[in-house]
């Protein structure tokens, strides 16, 4: 039976920006010494000036520039600009403001990152902003959907009525006996540790992965009590730390997830910088408050593939209804990982590109060790589809996936899912600054555990402006699914072997290759 | 007591930059402010302070982590962040901004640079970005030398290496085992531009190099008396017809580096080993497309080392000339099976700690670093441009100290980072990374592979 079926989507709610101000494109600028304050602007501006924002006290301080304050609604920018065509003293101009320039990177454009505001805001994108690619030249950035190509004609929108389209997959293929664990969307949220995340932005998580009926996880820092109410959605992870790992958090899970590498910083383990590691990151962890944590690399007890099937009997052993997830970075040799992970026993097997996401990771780690995703996945797959066991492992893309889109891409190489991590962060307010590992941790409260900014998020909202990114992301996946003449999202994984020929295969096309 | 066993150690310690950088924000706050507060209490890297009459400072930007807390809590939205445009001058497209930074950073610290979120950078590039570095995920033993759980050496040998040996009718040995020097790290230390090369600069290095246990090469014009206390740890670098000239300098060192134009190679590497036979030669050459034939016919004549330069200009302008240099030296070396019988140097272009074990996959035995220390210390590459007008670079004497702490702060991050490299590929030691293509992945192969026409 497919859950998927009786599955209803969660409500979306508006869930605003919790600060005054916001992050806006384009801004306005009065010259003051121009300006004879006649109201003009206000009067013409369809959206953006309403006479209320034009702070005529601070007006009245001597020097410099007034910038329109707290723009109403967000200035349409360049194309428009009625106020500096009508202002009688010429004293307007718009431009591009600078905190757009200085926000994101090419993986995660400004565009990206506020188009995925804006998703997690109302869930749906007004296409205002670029929120399918980002500008890094490669990968998910360079293919495109047949349909993309050329004028796409995009009359039918993104349907708002996604409640029919079926996005669903299954996570257990192998039809052992334990649950086969569908999913009505074909993504579930990462794993990443209390210690590296507060424990609100969990909670926040684990809510929203419950309202879409699938799984967050623990990451590599144990599992604090607080999260057991959320318990069937809730991976436990086993890692090299052994953090808070246990009979009783392995038996409480539906999955487990042995993490064997991280692709951020593969062959090397996880990083929890002193100053994160406070009193209650400790208590949870067993062990001594503000000191670096370095979590080893590999599992000491796994050199072989044999070895990793006595590590999954062993989760069997503790836990025999969970399904078991493994997951690795990407090798040349992943192929080989990937099949002697199948023999193991292994469910789900999720594959974590050399661009994945981390709370703390060397920088020579993040850019140049392992291959990205993009890659790993067909590698996988066609190997896969040669062994004849493909249609019996589930797996999971992640590492830079960050966009309905990206989602889709992964999986028309041949994944089923993707687990999606930084973008559940963007959507609860990061920005990408890169300050995650440092001192207090993140000045936006999302990965710190500093007794202050600990607070910043709060559960509900957070996991409402979840729930509607993913809302506005399935609205994405039903436009594909239809624009391609798909029925559902696992038909959109191929069935045999990923062979691009002139740049072109199945529904996709590779902008770099195309002859 | 004498020590049996001592594991080789960079002592790295604070050491703040003279010549400092702008700082790579502007925080601007418009005159709307009403000194609400909202910022000091967002910024947790005190960027904003209130000053004792209630009002709000000057920001210090050079605090700021560009987060934007205080934009977005500023209830009148009067702050604003962006780029500084002095920031972004800074070098050029190949020594970046962010690269420059990252050099003060591990300058200052001598610590691994560590950040979060993912990487955010593009998908590939050219050369040194070309290629990514396999690793072992779960069925290789491990190398966890980082946090010392297990040593990985970073040693490498410079000199040839014999094919075989051999024996007499009575089983004695005949073959001459030629003389190799190891060194603790695949780095030495280049000469510096003449633009900034001064004597503070050559006793920094000296004493850098001392301190690291390998060598700094040393114009042997410049070569003063204030350097011979060092001189174990000097390479002397020698103009091919001057080696008369510097006879006493070739006697006193270890290794001598000629440079060579055109000149006749072999009867000026026997001028060398008639006036020190125990020295160990380096030929260096500017890179052509010559290099390796040349390489090959060093390699038989008896060159210990060969040491090829790029441009560092060259390779800003065109980052793939370092990559397919080091490659088809390596190549033809292998090809004539020449390649054990030198040992390779490159120098040009690394600008970042990965580049060192980039060229060694690639097929280098060692990295010559020489801009990116220069940078540093202060150096903005501007290559003689603006010399005399407003070179950043001075060396006072009172600096020397704080300057070789620097160059040893860099390399020792950069060695820090070497063993991240070598423990995430599961290598114990550098020495087998050499040549080591197989554990590179190209951006090209895979390109073709899955996207392209080719499987």
């Amino acid at each position: 039976m497919m859950q998927g079926e009786l599955f209803h989507n969660p409500e979306v709610k508006p869930a605003p920006s919790q600060y005054p101000a916001s992050i806006e494109k384009y801004e306005v600028i009065i010259e003051r010494s121009k300006c004879s304050m006649c109201g003009k602007c206000a009067e013409v501006c369809p959206t953006c000036i309403g006479a209320s924002s034009i702070d005529y006290e601070a007006y009245q301080k001597p020097n410099g520039y007034l910038r329109i304050a707290v723009p109403k609604i967000s200035c349409t920018g360049l194309s428009c600009q009625r106020c500096v065509r009508e202002c009688p003293d010429s004293a307007l101009s718009v431009k591009i403001s600078p905190q757009y320039l200085a926000l994101g990177d090419v993986r995660w454009t400004a565009d990206l990152i506020m188009s995925t505001w804006e998703q997690a805001e109302v869930g749906r994108t007004s296409r205002k902003y670029e929120y399918r690619v980002g500008d890094s030249g490669g990968g998910f950035d360079k293919l495109r959907f047949d349909f993309e190509l050329g004028d796409e004609d995009i009359s039918d929108g993104e349907r708002s009525d996604t409640e029919d389209c079926d996005t669903s997959i299954v996570l257990n293929k192998r039809n052992d006996g334990r649950p086969e664990t569908s999913i009505p969307i074909p993504v579930y949220s990462a794993d990443m540790s209390y210690g590296s995340i507060s424990l609100n932005v969990m909670l926040a998580r684990a809510k929203a992965a419950e309202a879409w009926n699938t799984f967050t996880s623990t990451g590599e820092g144990g599992y604090p009590d607080e999260l057991i109410q959320y318990k069937d959605h809730v991976v436990t992870q086993v890692a090299t730390g052994h953090f808070g790992v246990n009979a009783e958090t392995i038996k409480r899970s539906k999955i487990i997830v042995l993490k064997y590498a991280q692709g951020a910083k593969p062959g090397l383990g996880g990083h929890l910088l002193a100053d994160k590691v406070t009193p209650d990151v400790a208590r949870i962890r067993e062990v001594v408050p503000y000191i670096s944590l370095f979590s080893p690399f590999p599992f000491h007890n796994v050199y072989s593939v044999e070895d990793h099937y006595r590590h999954v009997q062993l989760m069997e052993d503790v836990n025999p209804q969970a399904l078991i997830s493994v997951k690795v970075s990407t090798p040349i040799d992943v192929d080989m990982v990937a099949i002697g992970s199948y023999y193991a026993g292994t469910h789900i097997l999720q594959i974590d590109g050399g661009y994945g996401g981390t709370g703390a990771a060397p920088d020579i780690a993040k850019k140049n060790i392992a291959m990205p995703v993009e890659y790993a996945i067909p590698i996988v797959h066609n190997y896969l589809v040669r062994e004849g066991v493909r249609d019996q492992i589930t797996i999971m893309a992640s590492g830079g996936l960050r966009t309905a889109f990206d989602v889709a891409k992964a999986i028309a190489l041949g994944a089923d899912g993707a687990v999606i991590g930084t973008a559940e962060l963007v959507a609860i307010g990061c920005k990408r600054c890169e300050n995650c590992e440092r001192g207090k941790g993140c000045p936006s409260g999302i990965a710190t555990t500093d007794s202050a900014l600990k607070y910043f998020i709060d559960v509900d909202w957070g996991s409402q402006r979840i729930i509607n990114l993913y809302s506005s992301w399935k609205k994405q996946w039903a436009y594909i699914l239809k624009k391609l003449g798909l029925d559902n999202i696992r038909e959109l994984r191929p069935s045999d072997e990923v062979k691009f020929k002139k740049g072109r295969f199945n529904h996709m096309a590779h902008l770099d290759h195309l002859k | 007591m004498k020590t049996l066993y001592e594991r080789y150690h960079i002592a790295v310690k604070e050491a703040p930059p003279t010549v400092k950088l702008p700082p790579k924000f502007l925080v601007k706050r418009y005159n709307n402010c009403t000194d609400a507060q909202e910022c000091t209490q967002a910024c947790i890297y005190s960027v904003h302070e209130t000053k004792e009459d209630g009002k709000i400072a000057e920001p210090h930007e050079e605090l700021c982590r560009g987060c934007y807390m205080c934009v977005l809590k500023c209830p009148k939205a009067a702050i604003s962040i962006g780029i500084n445009p002095e920031f972004e001058k800074l070098g050029n497209s190949y020594f970046s901004p962010d690269r420059i930074k990252t050099i003060y950073f591990e300058a200052e610290t001598g610590k691994v640079p560590v950040s979060g979120a993912g990487y955010n950078g593009p998908f590939a590039g050219p050369g040194f970005d070309s290629f990514w570095f396999d690793f072992s995920e779960i069925v290789r033993p491990t190398r966890d030398g980082i946090h010392g759980r297990e040593y990985i050496s970073t040693s490498v040998d410079l000199g040839r290496r014999l094919q075989s040996l051999e024996f007499d009718e009575n089983k004695n040995l005949v073959s001459k085992i030629p003389k190799t020097i190891e060194i603790p790290i695949p780095m030495i230390l280049d000469a510096p531009f003449n633009c900034v090369a001064s004597s503070n600069l050559q006793l920094a290095l000296a004493k850098a190099a001392a301190g690291l246990k390998t060598f700094a090469i040393v114009n042997a014009r410049q070569y003063s008396s204030d350097l011979a206390p060092y001189k174990a740890s000097l390479i002397p670098r020698i103009n091919a017809e001057e080696i008369e000239k510097f006879e006493g300098l070739v006697k006193k060192s270890q290794i001598v580096e000629v440079m060579f134009e055109d000149s006749d190679v072999e009867g000026q590497l026997m001028k060398v080993q008639s006036i020190n036979p125990s020295a160990l030669v380096s030929s260096r050459f500017i890179y052509d497309e010559e290099a390796p034939e040349r390489a090959n016919a060093l390699a038989e004549l008896g060159s210990d080392i060969v040491h090829f330069h790029v441009d560092d200009d060259v390779v800003a302008r065109d980052p793939d000339t370092i990559k397919n240099a080091i490659l088809s030296v390596h190549s033809a070396l292998v090809d004539k099976h020449n390649r054990d019988k030198i040992t390779v140097i490159f120098s040009g272009g690394i600008a970042e700690a990965a580049h060192v074990p980039k060229s060694i996959i690639l097929g280098a035995n060692a990295v010559a670093v020489g801009v990116a220390y220069q940078i540093a210390l202060g150096c903005r590459v501007c290559h003689e441009n603006a010399h005399g007008q407003g070179c950043t670079m001075k060396l006072e004497d009172g600096d020397v100290e704080l300057a070789t702490q620097r160059v040893m702060n860099l390399i020792g991050a950069w060695r820090d980072q070497l063993l991240e490299v070598l423990g995430g590929m599961g290598l114990r030691e550098v020495r087998r990374q050499a040549g080591e293509t197989g554990r590179a992945m190209f951006y090209d192969d895979l390109e073709a592979r899955i996207f392209g026409d080719k499987e």
